[in-house]
């Protein structure tokens, strides 16, 4: 990525001339340097550290002087996918976060279409509905960590002793605490796809006399199609790099049911010590991320008039 | 009929939706309310309602975590790279919206891109990088806020670059082309015509940059020392602490989670109308 950070600075013209928009000269390029630089020292660099340091073997005793740690080319790799957590990790990552995904459609966008129309206490619904996807991650998983307790309420209302927070059961905890804090973002995507669709589109379907599922099946849903296919990949990438919210309701290490690929990675760095190894496995991450990474940059239109 | 044209769910369906969902949404929300002024004991064993009220936990927790410290670290951390990541946007995002220059497209598609970059990925090479530059300032860097507001700054950048390039390209260029035709340098164009104008981005911009800084555990957990402790690391840490413990201090935890929340709760509320209009254009336009 070419981020001119040894842009040229601008030339000042002191005559005003036509126009600068599409001429060579006067462009405050250097503008970009501040934004430009971190994000290559912060971001850029790292990531070719990140690579360099995944075909080396760095443990805590070579981490001191990283450069000189013994160059393993692919073995790190290797022994990631072979003999590591990495692939039950990228499995229960990816099912998870597909399954949570395609649960908060439904959610959202009923949500939306609910409060679509004005009635009283609307702005006050519209707020409580944002309330999970406002509270910070680590707030959402403390408190669902006591909640589900032992000893917690949620068993103490049932009146049975599940383990919701180890075992196979956890499983479907991440999903359910995921799904709560997560469908709103949906619910918002959907309900701003709404608003766009026109008053025309509404009274054309009202004039056909449609039944409101055959309304929402036939003239609403195909509407908002581009958006809420955008609104699922978003929600897809959000879901698979989730950290903190599986970290802070299982802790580390996690239970193996909900050993997420974040978690895996974390856990292999700072309490195992493989650092040549973690950067393997995050480095694979970046891979996983990148599929539906593309097909959303893909889909995105960088420009108001570019269509 | 007519003003019913708009209408998508039947009345029956809409209610049911929105009661079913404020359920699901409240429930925990009401929790932890309930369990911040409970006894201790009472919410150890799985009480919802509170049976008696404990506001006291609110003063006792400020001395059983260091939530003080946590929170003050956090202000100062989150709210300047709120600040300077705001900044730094607009100066990045005129650039981008009102020039033409080879490898702008590529930038804008960067900016996304970045967005969802595994932090997991980024964590140890930046913990690396600080750790030699240590070495080479020959003073402590990791640990500092000073490490913790690089990082975050950087990575609020691309959401904050990306929500000021949506807000600018809403702002009509003569404004500022007839100040360039009256020989202002683009400096002063910035200073004097953009930023004034894009106030609203840039409120967007800043507290989404806040709230990266305050949610972040990740980068937190292993960057800061008990000095340095974020409010999240800080929370993170007493709720880990409680199994095990001898006696369990579930009130006063909720009421901690509660004191973390507040402040981005307020920001939200306050601020809602933009953050709404920001969040989805940052989305999907």
């Amino acid at each position: 990525m070419a981020i001119e950070t040894v842009a040229p600075p601008a030339a000042r013209d002191s005559n005003p001339g036509p126009p600068p928009r599409r001429r060579n000269r006067n462009r405050p390029l250097w503008m970009l340097a501040p934004g430009g630089i971190l994000l290559v020292l912060v971001i850029l660099v790292p990531l070719g550290v990140a690579l360099t340091v995944s075909l080396l073997d760095l443990d805590q005793y070579t981490l001191r002087e990283w450069t000189g740690a013994p160059f393993i080319a692919f073995d790190n790799y290797v022994e990631a996918v072979t003999d590591t957590a990495l692939p039950h990790a990228i499995w229960v990552s990816v099912g998870y976060s597909a399954l949570v995904t395609v649960a908060t459609l439904p959610v959202g966008l009923a949500a939306a279409l609910a409060t679509q129309q004005r009635f009283k206490g609307r702005a006050l619904v519209r707020s409580a509905f944002l309330i999970p996807y406002v509270l910070p991650a680590f707030v959402v998983g403390t408190v669902w960590r006591t909640i589900l307790m032992p000893a917690g309420p949620a068993n103490s209302v049932l009146g049975e002793q599940h383990l919701w927070l180890n075992g196979p059961n956890s499983y479907w905890t991440l999903v359910v605490v995921q799904l709560w804090t997560s469908w709103p973002l949906l619910y918002l995507l959907a309900a701003s796809g709404l608003q766009s669709i026109s008053e025309e589109v509404h009274e054309a379907a009202a004039l056909d006399g449609a039944a409101w599922w055959a309304k929402l099946r036939y003239v609403i849903f195909p509407h908002l199609r581009g958006v809420l296919a955008l609104a699922l990949i978003i929600a897809f990438l959000h879901n698979l790099n989730s950290f903190t919210l599986p970290y802070v309701l299982f802790g580390v290490p996690a239970p193996h049911d909900v050993e997420v690929l974040p978690v895996l990675t974390y856990v292999e760095s700072f309490q195992n010590f493989r650092f040549g190894l973690s950067a393997a496995m995050a480095v694979l991450s970046l891979v996983l991320v990148a599929i539906p990474l593309s097909v959303y940059l893909r889909a995105v239109r960088l420009n108001q008039h570019e269509n | 009929m007519r003003t019913d044209v708009q209408r998508l769910l039947p009345r029956w369906v809409q209610a049911a939706v929105i009661a079913v969902l404020l359920v699901f949404v409240m429930t925990p929300v009401l929790y932890m309310l309930f369990a911040s002024v409970n006894d201790d004991l009472e919410v150890a064993r799985g009480a919802f309602w509170p049976t008696s009220l404990h506001l006291d936990n609110y003063a006792k927790i400020w001395s059983t975590v260091e939530l003080g410290a946590g929170l003050a670290n956090s202000v100062v951390v989150a709210g300047s790279v709120a600040l300077v990541s705001a900044l730094v946007a607009v100066a990045t995002a005129y650039v981008l919206v009102r020039f033409q220059f080879l490898g702008r497209g590529l930038i804008l598609r960067g900016l996304l891109a970045l967005q969802s970059i595994p932090g997991t990925l980024m964590l140890l090479p930046v913990f690396v990088l600080f750790a030699n530059l240590s070495a080479v300032l020959g003073m402590q860097v990791i640990g500092t806020r000073w490490a913790l507001f690089v990082t975050y700054l950087t990575f609020a950048l691309p959401f904050s670059t990306w929500v000021m390039v949506t807000y600018l390209r809403g702002l009509p260029a003569e404004l500022d082309e007839a100040a360039r035709l009256d020989g202002a340098s683009s400096w002063r164009i910035l200073r004097s015509i953009i930023i004034p104008l894009s106030w609203p981005g840039l409120v967007v911009a800043s507290i989404f940059a806040f709230l990266l800084g305050w949610n972040d555990v990740l980068f937190a957990s292993v960057m800061t020392n008990p000095d340095s402790r974020t409010v999240a690391v800080a929370l993170q840490v007493f709720g880990a602490t409680q199994e095990g413990g001898a006696i369990p201090i579930y009130g006063q935890l909720m009421a901690s989670a509660l004191i973390c929340a507040l402040p981005v709760v307020v920001l939200y509320l306050v601020f809602q109308r933009f953050l709404v209009g920001g969040l989805t254009a940052g989305g999907v336009k």
